[in-house]
């Protein structure tokens, strides 16, 4: 759907402003009580899904342009979709989520970019990884050292995707190594996509770079299709949501499952067990495209029909995407499961949850409003008096942690899978 | 220029008009400290049109109007002329209940309708009024309300002006107008009526609050000549209870404790002489039943009215003593041989036509102001260090506290009785009032209702409020006709 | 004509770069589309005019200064809190628009239940701070996403919890206020530095210029602070809550009872709720779900309470018997809830409520009683988080029929009122087809019971033309209606004097012309007096409503 197509939206948006909260009906106090970082750090409400639907009537009236402000506006969204989950506890035809990103599209089909989102493209089309100054042949470094199949050579039935931040980050890719370790311990036929592997551009899509996503993805969908994998793992929230939802829309047709995911079957039915117990009060954070937006992608193709003279609805009905159905207990299982760990949850969960900062590529592009964004679920991390703070998600981890040292806060944090090795 | 008392006679007709300086010296001065003037002459007027005819006239030869609804005695020097050739308008006379509505319980009266006149023609429709605390035989209802008199039933105000709702008012620049819901449509009490509307609603009729200009004006603003008044079903069970207490501190959480729930009806604090001046029938009894009774107690009456009575009484009786006892208190129906019954009996009915206050030693001086709860006993423990530095007896000291508004402040009001003959201990109380009432203002007493010489004090405190203050009497009363020398003359 | 660079930088030194403005695509975001939210005047298609800047105060003393330069230069200002509705947005070119965002603290005294919000509290956070501490606040029909502030200082401020805690004019206690000359007006208690308990006095109440029934809708200054008090809440320190979005379900404890009333006849109806406001046993009292239309609210309240609900759901569920008959159970209701303060207090109000429907031959509807239901209305009605749902059938709505008032008079032209609508339903297309009645307010608009305040939801769709001028035209037939009976305005045309249908404010001409038609014009002329007083520059615009001349 292009920008004009979501005129009707735009004009039914009720300016309720209910989505700069979370769900009221969850609200518990006043400091957590907030859901989008962009509103919330800029502050005005141009910034929020409702300012953006009025901001693109606007700009399709021809009243308002891309101005460098409204670029800004329109690029310092990250695709967090809280906005959109808080929407539809009243609206069911609109996707605010959507929307914001139509709009980045927009923009970036006019050439209104973000400076530095044009060397990210650049580099992700010459190198095909979001990871600046790394080169696509080095992509298969990680692996080296470990026995794993290369798929498009030697069948496996499960297909390890990395993504770019466990393919290059030092740190990183010492963990991607002992993933593949622990899963085919568990039993798992594990295999890589070798040479074809190269990033999901799940972030290009969130951008607005609509055709270079496309164009990654029909690559990466090709290779998958060729690998003949049942089913892809991944341990990154934004590949997670590329595979399950935006391939699956370009036809891919594999079963997509997030690392947590996996590792929670493989406890379930006994192949991993805890052994060694860890002493941590532990808060989770839901990663965006992992939770809220980690809903299976359902096939859909209608149009609007009007019942009862005006009531509108969807003909066929259309998958709502309220984020119920993410990915949230597979985590929350991990955790309860491991010995001596105290769980505690925040104030803002599950599919109201607070952005880590770093989608929309806004840790790149917005560096300073990214890491406020952090900062902010740092705090709330603390005020649940856990002193570890997981996710489920590179970029996240990596996000929290750049904050973490920027305002040297004590609170330790950790991807899920460190846990998952320290009670092994 | 036509003498005054001639074309005074011209609007009311002479046998309303006194000039009889021994009638008029009744109107210069009131049993307060307040100093008072003699007025120039009274007029007894009857309805709005003789009050709008007199207020344009008064406009013409600005001539200050003192508007008086009360019987005399007074007690609060707001009545009493603070300037000289005052024109006394007397609206007692107008006596008249226009209405009252059982089913929407709203009361519409005339200004001189008394608190004694008007609960009983209520009770016959099976409505009762929640009173200011035994109040004299003669005080005017409309002018009770319009000086937001505390009330024994705080619940029942769901704010500081309840249960004021509309006026007719003749502002000071002699226009006439309705207020609140009765402002929005046709002038004429009649129509609206037939419309079955009751003037039910007291804001507005839009942006601007009238009534709210009326309330604690002391006559500075206009002449009102009805209130509507929202009314309570008749309890058909009730019961009181006296909680009795050594210190303040455990009343004031039980107080808290109690109201934050909303249980209770009637619901107010008095120490034991306050009860005493209260409950003796005269002045020989006083110290008899201050001995008698403990140092502080708070009375609590439970009502139950049209819907399960029995059943609300008896629930609330256990929940509430339920409450004294999480405060180490009991809850009996009499204490020190009184019984609470008979307290809410005396508190809740009008009784004589001067105030009880007097009947211990003749005279007395109040001073009050609002606060909230928590801070009360900081203020009555200033009061008992200030009384006896000055040489008054400590324990003569009356205290009453009534919860307003739900209980969002309180007011805290000392009862200082003397003896009028005895010029010495005039003096010392006078002395002891003025020091006392300087010493709240600094220690954060709100004079909510600021007459005689707390106006200066409350008024000087807030130099933007008093600016707005004046900004609007000038719309209202734009030649300051309306009762001069009050509220520091704006 | 935009701002000079000495007026624009003059105050950006107030508020600091960050917080001001004039990008063109900022300033277009700020305005309102009418028909897309509710004005009570009528969907109508002109967006209210573009504001030369934006800007955001964060304290007292920076409203104070934008006011200053305001009044210096001649620029109107309004300041807005949510801006859900019209009202909130500026009426001339030369205005620059203020967002309150910025200020946002809330202080609470427990002991004496009163909360001290500035404008960006809103009715959600400032709830949930106050149950905390065991306590709740009025929050108005509007629902939780407003601001406390605003809905004090802008407008009505009545709701389902009005018959227990008050509406907001009941609630305002002390307030600080920049007037629009830029002076800063403390009342009652809080003028002398006595504290926040006290809104009125001393001696005749300064606050009369501030709010009276209503709010200024913007148009006497700035409220940067009010104190509102606050009412017990006997339940936990947070809603507990379970179910999946959207329809999440309250997890109270049994003191909570949520109960919908229902009538055999409306002469019944007012009756009960008349001994129901007599009788003070409730918590909250709204006719809510009947908002949907009398045909079709019970498969309504089947959709949203299933997570996987859509729209589309809505015939099947029309059709299914078993709804039929709800919902012909629950054709004269009204949704309440109690809240016991101890279970003494929980066993004599469930009594007493069924003494009242006894006495009035009423019943409780098995519908509404199924469990899930029942958690789903107590967190519905006890957050009031699902207002947008007025909005969730076609993308506008709008009340008509508004009746505040004596609930025996707008009882007895509810059926007539909704034949009425009905009739435009199926003879045109331009509204949804609800079953006529669509009505939907609170048990009362007074602490304790008194005037009710009720409108019919005329569901539209603002994206399409015919859609919005029909109900622009049913409004027509309405008030003609609301003519003939003597019953005044109807509430899709309430702000009709307010704001020019071109989304401008009138001026002083076009006021004299309406309102020396009042039946009262006095009422008026005071207004106009106070506004030269305390608003010589005129800068607030027409929403005072004034009268120049009598
Ligand atoms: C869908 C819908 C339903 C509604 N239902 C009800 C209802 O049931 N009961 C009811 O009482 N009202 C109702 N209203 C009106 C509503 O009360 C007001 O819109 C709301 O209470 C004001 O709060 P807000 O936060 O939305 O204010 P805003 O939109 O921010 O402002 C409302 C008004 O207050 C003014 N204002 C805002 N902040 C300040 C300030 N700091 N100082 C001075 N003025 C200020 C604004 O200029 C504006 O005129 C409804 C409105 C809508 C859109
Ligand atoms: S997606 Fe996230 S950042 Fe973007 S508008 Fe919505 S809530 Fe805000
Ligand atoms: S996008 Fe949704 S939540 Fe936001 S204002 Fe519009 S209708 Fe309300």
């Amino acid at each position: 759907m292009s920008l004009k197509d979501y005129r009707p939206m735009m004009e039914r948006c009720s300016n309720c402003l209910g989505c700069k909260w979370i769900p009221f009906d969850k609200i518990k106090s006043q400091r957590f009580g907030e859901n989008c970082p962009s509103v919330c750090y800029y502050n005005f409400n141009t910034y929020s899904a409702r300012g953006r639907f009025q901001l693109a009537q606007t700009i399709l009236d021809g009243d308002a342009e891309y101005t460098k402000k409204v670029t800004e506006v329109v690029h310092s969204c990250t695709s967090c979709g809280a906005c959109d989950v808080s929407c539809k506890i009243c609206r069911y035809n609109l996707e605010p989520l959507d929307h914001n990103i139509a709009l980045k599209i927009d923009a970036v089909e006019k050439a209104k970019t973000l400076p530095v989102q044009e060397t990210i493209i650049g580099n992700l089309k010459k190198e095909q990884t979001m990871i600046q100054g790394q080169k696509r042949i080095d992509r298969m470094n990680w692996a080296k050292g470990i026995k794993v199949k290369d798929i498009l050579l030697e069948k496996a039935e499960v297909l390890f995707f990395p993504g770019c931040k466990y393919s290059y980050e030092d740190g990183l890719t010492e963990k991607a190594r002992a993933m593949v370790f622990l899963l085919q311990k568990a039993g798992a036929d594990i295999g890589v996509l070798g040479k074809a592997d190269a990033c999901c551009a799940g972030r290009a899509y969130q951008m607005g770079f609509e055709k270079e996503f496309e164009q990654r993805a029909n690559a990466n969908i090709e290779a998958v299709r060729k690998s003949g994998a049942q089913v892809i793992v991944t341990p990154c929230s934004d590949c997670y949501y590329a595979f399950k939802r935006l391939y699956a829309k370009l036809g891919l047709n594999v079963e997509v499952v997030h690392i947590v995911e996996y590792l929670d079957r493989l406890i379930a039915n006994g192949k991993i067990q805890f052994v060694k117990p860890v002493q941590m009060t532990v808060t989770y954070h839901d990663p965006c495209h992992l939770g809220r937006q980690g809903e299976p992608y359902v096939a859909w193709e209608g149009g609007e029909k009007k019942i009862r003279n005006q009531i509108h609805t969807w003909d066929p009905p259309r998958p709502r995407y309220n984020g119920i159905y993410g990915v949230y207990d597979a985590p929350r299982n991990i955790l309860k499961a491991i010995p001596g760990l105290r769980f505690v949850e925040m104030e803002r969960i599950r599919e109201y949850s607070w952005c880590c900062g770093a989608g929309g590529g806004c840790s790149e592009t917005l560096p300073e409003f990214s890491s406020w964004t952090a900062a902010e679920r740092i705090s709330e991390a603390e005020a649940t008096g856990a002193d570890t703070l997981v996710t489920a998600c590179p970029w996240c981890e990596s996000n929290f942690a750049g904050a973490k040292n920027q305002n040297g806060n004590k609170i330790k944090i950790y991807d899920i899978f460190d846990l998952v090795r320290a009670a092994l | 220029m036509e003498k005054i008392q001639d074309a005074l006679t011209r609007i009311v007709g002479a046998e309303n008009v006194c000039g009889d300086p021994k009638v008029l010296s009744e109107y210069s001065q009131d049993k307060s400290f307040a100093p008072g003037l003699p007025p120039r002459c009274a007029v007894r007027v009857h309805n709005a049109g003789e009050v709008g005819a007199v207020v344009k006239w008064a406009n013409e030869t600005r001539t200050p109007l003192v508007s008086v609804s009360s019987q005399a005695p007074h007690y609060k020097g707001d009545t009493a002329p603070g300037v000289p050739e005052a024109v006394i308008v007397d609206l007692s006379g107008m006596k008249k209940i226009l209405s009252i509505n059982r089913k929407y319980r709203m009361a519409v009266i005339e200004p001189g309708v008394t608190y004694g006149e008007l609960l009983k023609a209520l009770a016959g429709e099976g409505l009762t009024l929640s009173v200011p605390l035994a109040t004299r035989a003669g005080k005017s209802v409309v002018a009770s309300v319009l000086e937001t008199e505390p009330r024994l039933n705080a619940l029942h105000q769901w704010c500081d002006l309840d249960p004021l709702r509309c006026v007719e008012v003749t502002w000071g620049d002699g226009n006439r107008m309705f207020t609140g819901e009765a402002g929005g449509s046709v002038m004429d009490l009649e129509q609206q009526w037939k419309e079955d509307k009751w003037q039910w609603e007291p804001a507005g009729p839009m942006m601007l609050d009238f009534y709210r200009l009326l309330t604690g004006a002391q006559g500075t603003m206009g002449i009102v000549t009805w209130a509507s008044v929202r009314c309570e079903i008749m309890p058909q069970a009730h019961k009181a209870y006296i909680v009795p207490a050594r210190k303040l501190e455990d009343l004031v959480d039980f107080a808290y404790n109690v109201l934050r729930l909303r249980f209770s009806d009637e619901f107010f604090i008095m120490n034991n002489t306050q009860m005493a001046y209260l409950m003796a029938d005269k002045a020989g009894e006083v110290d008899g039943l201050k001995e008698q009774l403990p140092p502080w107690m708070a009375v609590v009456g439970i009502a139950g009215r049209e819907i399960l009575p029995e059943e609300r009484v008896a629930a609330q009786e256990a929940d509430i003593s339920e409450i004294a006892q999480n405060c180490g208190l009991k809850m009996p129906e009499a204490v020190g041989g009184i019984s609470a019954e008979a307290v809410l009996r005396k508190a809740a009915r009008p009784g004589g036509d001067a105030s009880w206050k007097e009947i211990y030693k003749g005279a007395f001086q109040d001073i009050f102001f609002s606060t909230t709860l928590d801070q009360t006993p900081k203020f009555i423990q200033a009061m008992g260090s200030l009384s006896s530095q000055e040489g008054y007896p400590v324990c003569d000291v009356g205290v009453y506290l009534q919860p307003e508004n739900m209980g969002a402040s309180y007011h805290c009001s000392f009862t200082l009785p003397y003896r009028a003959d005895c010029a010495s201990e005039t003096g010392k109380t006078r002395e002891l009032f003025v020091k006392a009432s300087m010493m709240f203002s600094r220690m954060g007493a709100y004079y909510f209702r600021p007459y005689g010489i707390w106006s200066r004090l409350q008024l000087n405190k807030d130099a933007q409020g008093y600016q707005v203050l004046q900004r609007l009497k000038g719309i209202f009363d734009p030649n300051g006709i309306m009762n001069p020398g009050k509220l520091c003359n704006y | 004509m935009a701002l000079s660079r000495e007026i624009y930088q003059a105050f950006e030194a107030v508020v600091g770069a960050r917080n001001i403005s004039e990008d063109i695509g900022i300033c277009e975001s700020y305005r309102a589309i009418p028909c897309q939210t509710s004005d009570h005047r009528g969907p109508f298609k002109q967006k209210t005019p573009l504001p030369q800047a934006v800007i955001l105060p964060g304290s007292t003393k920076e409203v104070q200064g934008i006011v200053r330069l305001c009044n210096k230069y001649g620029i109107q200002f309004k300041a807005s809190t949510t801006f859900w509705s019209v009202m909130g947005y500026i009426g001339s070119d030369y205005s620059v628009q203020l967002d309150m965002r910025r200020m946002r603290r809330i202080e609470i005294d427990p002991k004496n239940m009163y909360a001290v919000v500035e404008p960006y509290a809103i009715g959600a956070v400032v709830q949930a701070e106050a149950m905390k501490y065991g306590l709740n606040i009025n929050i108005p029909g509007v629902g939780c996403s407003s601001s406390v502030a605003a809905s004090t200082a802008g407008w009505v401020g009545f709701g389902p919890q009005t018959i227990f805690m008050g509406a907001a004019t009941e609630n305002m206690l002390a307030a600080e206020w920049v007037l629009p000359d830029g002076e800063v007006l403390r009342t009652g208690s809080l003028g002398a530095g006595s504290g926040w308990f006290c809104g009125d006095g001393p001696g005749p109440s300064t606050r009369a210029i501030l709010r009276a029934k209503q709010g200024t809708a913007g148009s006497m200054g700035i409220c940067t602070r009010v104190a509102v008090r606050l009412h017990p809440w006997p339940g936990p320190a947070y809603i507990p809550s379970r179910g999946m979005a959207p329809a999440y379900k309250a997890n109270l404890p049994d003191n909570f009872k949520a109960y919908t009333l229902c009538f055999p006849s409306w002469d019944a109806y007012a009756e009960g709720l008349n001994l129901l406001h007599q009788a003070e046993i409730l918590y909250l009292g709204h006719r809510q779900f009947t908002m949907f239309g009398r045909d079709i609210k019970t498969a309504m309240i089947k959709i949203l309470n299933d997570p996987d609900g859509q729209l589309s759901d809505l015939e099947g569920y029309v059709n299914d018997p078993e709804l039929k008959k709800a919902n012909e159970d629950m054709k004269i209701d009204i949704q309440v809830i109690i809240a016991g303060m101890t279970p003494r207090d929980t066993e004599y109000k469930e009594k007493a409520l069924d003494r009242v429907l006894e006495m009035v031959g009423g019943w409780k509807s098995e519908f509404m009683m199924d469990p899930e239901i029942k958690d789903w209305v107590l967190m519905y009605l006890l957050r009031m988080g699902h207002k947008n749902l007025n909005y969730v059938m076609c993308g506008g709505y709008e009340g008509n029929f508004g009746l505040s008032g004596n609930v025996f008079v707008s009882s007895s032209v509810m059926e007539e009122a909704s034949a009425l609508k009905k009739k435009w339903e199926d003879e045109h297309d331009y509204i949804a087809q609800v079953g006529g009645d669509s009505d939907m307010g609170s048990i009362t608009i007074m602490g304790g019971g008194g005037s009710t305040g009720w409108e019919f939801f005329t569901h539209f769709d603002s994206y399409e033309k015919e859609s919005v001028e029909g109900t622009a035209e049913f409004f027509n037939a309405t008030q003609e209606w609301m003519n003939q009976k003597k019953l005044g305005l109807d509430m899709g045309k309430w702000n009709q004097s307010a704001r020019r249908p071109d989304g401008y404010y009138f001026s002083q001409e076009e006021q004299d012309e309406m309102f020396s038609k009042l039946a009262q014009p006095l009422v008026a002329y005071y207004q106009y007096r106070v506004r030269e007083a305390f608003n010589p520059n005129n800068l607030c615009g027409s929403y005072y409503r004034t009268l120049s001349k009598v």
